[in-house]
């Protein structure tokens, strides 16, 4: 070995002994499949889901039963709107919702509390009572839970991100294993993702990347990263991360 | 080459066949860890990721279609739930970070190593930390090439850029270690190890 310089084969050498196989439960192929026996059917959920809006925003949905018949043509259009855009989350094409929340009918407390939790990214999930801390008043956590527990757009707004400060799941106006999927399928959903033909990256559900054939799909870590490789973010859904 | 009888085989598998897809996992599965283990850092996440990967090979093996090579799409696949691990863990906050950095370990595979004797353990963690030193992207490449020998023409196509990219990104990932491990060795070898960026370590 040289002291001044390394040669690349030794590098080389080096990288060929880091990167050696090591091998995997015997079992490994049997524990996927096993995790695969899920019958959850997004399509089934969505279509029997009530949603209502508004012009200005979605109001209300709800796991069964019947909508009222929309107001307007514009409210009509948005719960068409948030219907395709729960498909698409539930799916797994889609890391945000675009379709605006109409707040205005709530008392101001759970408004805020709402708005808030609204915020919460994609992927990550807060607790109860960061988000008394937040809105200034950290004694008022269980009012939380309350104003979470009413949450007249779950899903949309993300209220399965609040979880208790333990860690664990609290409660779920859906029941708790929809919280538990909801927040698995977050952690197997991309939010970045380019695409190899146009060379453009986009947040994961914008428009411009549903036109994007499945093996043209490259995910990302950061914008960054897709830049120090040629790609450019998208004018439509304006990654930023 | 096996690549005639992987696509029989994926044919199986979007058919529904389990066992082909064993199989599938049995000829991959290793390969698939240790690209995950040494992008993500712990044993917990790589598994857990590949888990996922595979999960997603399956329930999407019907739009799998043969003008890819099964490794080129399998590694695809793979590299996108990892990248994405990724980016989730730079979103964490840093106390969460530091917390799984001190979990990381890579006691198991000095372990694990027929061949440990002779490579010194102090050289695989120089080469640790100067691959940490190396930019995500590259990274990345290097790791596919020393996995699986992939070519320059499919490293391109499982990152989805082209082949000049694939080598100027190689040519500078190993530039940047060759200079890390060649100033590196002249440092006063530290008891600990002090990152500036708690994350780098576990990449």
């Amino acid at each position: 070995m040289t002291e001044t310089a390394m040669r690349h084969d030794e590098i080389d050498e080096m990288l060929v002994a880091y990167f050696k196989p090591v091998p995997t439960a015997a079992d490994l192929g049997r524990r996927v499949l096993a995790g695969l026996r899920d019958e959850w059917d997004p399509e089934r959920f969505v279509a029997r889901v009530a949603i209502e809006a508004s012009a200005r925003g979605v109001t209300l949905v709800r796991p069964g039963g019947r909508a009222r018949p929309a107001v307007s043509r514009a409210a009509k259009r948005l719960a068409g709107l948030a219907r395709q855009e729960l498909f698409d989350y539930l799916e797994g094409r889609r890391s945000f919702f675009s379709v605006p929340v109409d707040f205005s009918r709530l008392a101001p407390f759970q408004r805020e509390v709402l708005a808030l939790t609204h915020r919460i990214p994609f992927g990550e999930t807060r607790s109860y009572s960061w988000i008394a801390r937040t809105i200034g008043r950290p004694e008022a956590r269980r009012a939380v839970g309350t104003a979470l527990g009413r949450n007249p757009v779950p899903i949309i707004v993300p209220c399965h991100r609040v979880l208790r400060s333990d860690g664990a799941l609290g409660g779920y106006a859906f029941g708790l294993p929809m919280k538990t999927r909801l927040l698995g399928l977050e952690q197997a959903t991309p939010v970045l993702e380019g695409c190899s033909t146009t060379g453009v990256v986009c947040r994961v559900g914008c428009r411009a990347g549903r036109r994007m054939r499945d093996d043209s799909r490259v995910v990302f870590a950061s914008v960054a990263d897709a830049r120090s490789v040629g790609y450019r973010p998208c004018m439509i859904c304006r990654p930023r991360s | 080459m096996m690549t005639m009888s992987e696509r029989a085989l994926m044919k199986r598998v979007a058919a529904g066949d389990t066992e082909a897809f064993t199989e599938l996992v049995d000829h991959y599965g290793a390969r698939l860890l240790t690209l995950a283990w040494r992008l993500l850092g712990n044993r917990a996440d790589a598994e857990d990721a590949v888990q996922r990967a595979l999960m997603r090979c399956y329930s999407s093996a019907k739009s799998y279609r043969p003008e890819w090579a099964v490794s080129t799409w399998l590694y695809r696949i793979a590299t996108n739930v990892c990248v994405d691990e990724l980016r989730r863990r730079a979103s964490r906050s840093a106390l969460h970070r530091a917390a799984e950095d001190t979990a990381d370990d890579d006691r198991g595979t000095l372990q694990s190593d027929g061949n440990g004797g002779e490579r010194a353990p102090w050289r695989r963690l120089d080469l640790r930390r100067a691959l940490a030193r190396v930019p995500r992207e590259a990274r990345i490449l290097l790791a596919l090439r020393y996995v699986d020998g992939l070519s320059y023409g499919e490293l391109a196509r499982v990152r989805g850029i082209t082949i000049n990219t694939v080598k100027s990104q190689l040519a500078r990932g190993k530039s940047i270690l060759r200079a890390e491990l060649t100033g590196g060795r002249r440092r006063p070898a530290r008891t600990e190890p002090t990152r500036r960026m708690p994350t780098q370590g576990a990449e």
